[in-house]
């Protein structure tokens, strides 16, 4: 036998710890008829078996307090998970209802401030500024709101100083 | 495949797409379940990894919040523990980069490890068999860490998890061929520190 043959022997026992797992039957046949030669690579096996069962045999346990932990942080989390999507599920159907409602009534409001304009006698551009900044104020006070957020108006919470 | 074998993997699938199901939904009784099945593997891969047991119980806990969070990619066509040794290594690893930027890859540096001692928690019987358990765990675990760490997780995965060598190639991202070398190299650097000690 040259040493490629045992490295090889070696080889398919560090894969499989000797329990043949990992190998092929033509491979587990082969090894098996090198051992039953070859003294050297038989104590191999053996000593890796050993190292294997040694290896099997450390208890490693987590404490019971750390799982309970764990899974009082899980829950927990899954609850701020879960409130974070219906938010973002409000937030959709919010903006969902909003785009509905200003689809409906823009053309309706138009009308509106063309029929006001008409009646002061005001020149068109006047009432469509005026129309513009009807549509875009509460969108810019909404805006002016988020962006205080997170500043010295608000609290660490995101909550209004009073 | 006979019969027997067929509803073996038929129930494995069965249970593993219920698990996906679960972490979809993220059902936490589900995750209840995982975490109590799961814990003394989990944790015992991680404190390999690491070297470290307090370490290893903050990624324990990362884990089952990551599990939690993208739980949803989880296809269920595979084992459950190969994906939970993969979400928990990737965490090690963020954890080991913030720790030292240097080295991106801090698993594979195993100087700074070497001291790190494995704490095992023994379980039960009497108090001569807990010392005698206790200082051959020791034993093995010192003898783990004086080798490098991607070859201590070669052999935890192999010989104390179970994984077969697809599954560790799977969790680790290296190719077959690697790992097989890593088993090689890792138990022969292993064999000569525990000689003596082995049970």
């Amino acid at each position: 036998m040259n040493r490629d043959v045992h490295q090889q022997a070696r080889e398919w026992i560090s894969l499989t710890g000797v329990d043949g797992q990992g190998l092929s039957d033509a491979q587990q046949s082969q090894l098996h008829a090198h051992l039953r030669e070859c003294e050297l690579c038989r104590q191999y096996a053996d000593a890796t078996g050993q190292l294997v069962r040694s290896l099997r045999s450390v208890p490693m346990a987590a404490q019971p307090a750390l799982v309970r932990r764990t899974q009082a942080r899980v829950r927990q989390h899954a609850q701020l998970l879960r409130q974070h999507r219906e938010r973002l599920w409000m937030v959709g159907i919010a903006c969902a209802g909003i785009g509905f409602s200003a689809t409906v009534t823009i053309p309706i409001m138009w009308r509106i401030f063309a029929w006001l304009g008409a009646w002061a006698g005001v020149s068109s551009s006047v009432w469509e500024t005026g129309f513009g900044v009807f549509v875009i104020a509460p969108a810019l006070l909404v805006s002016v709101l988020l962006l205080a957020r997170g500043t010295h108006l608000t609290d660490d919470a995101g909550h209004w100083r009073h | 495949m006979n019969a027997a074998a067929l509803y073996f993997v038929n129930g494995m699938e069965s249970e593993t797409s219920a698990i996906a199901r679960g972490l979809r939904r993220r059902d936490p009784d589900l995750l209840d379940r995982l975490i109590e099945q799961y814990q003394h593997r989990l944790l015992r891969y991680l404190t390999y990894l690491t070297g470290h047991r307090e370490l290893a119980e903050d990624l324990f806990q990362e884990t089952w919040i990551r599990v939690l969070e993208r739980g949803h990619q989880y296809d269920g066509k595979h084992e459950f523990s190969t994906w939970l040794f993969s979400v928990a290594r990737h965490l090690t690893i963020d954890s080991m980069r913030k720790k030292n930027p240097v080295s991106l890859d801090g698993l594979l540096d195993n100087e700074e490890e070497k001291h790190a001692p494995l704490d095992p928690v023994d379980i039960r019987p009497s108090a001569m068999e807990i010392i005698a358990q206790h200082e051959h765990a020791e034993r093995i675990n010192a003898a783990l860490t004086c080798i490098a760490a991607e070859y201590r997780e070669a052999i935890v995965l192999r010989f104390q998890e179970g994984l077969t060598l697809d599954e560790i190639a799977s969790v680790t991202g290296a190719p077959l061929g690697t790992i097989k070398s890593r088993l090689y190299r890792g138990l022969n650097l292993l064999m000569p520190l525990l000689k003596g000690a082995q049970a």
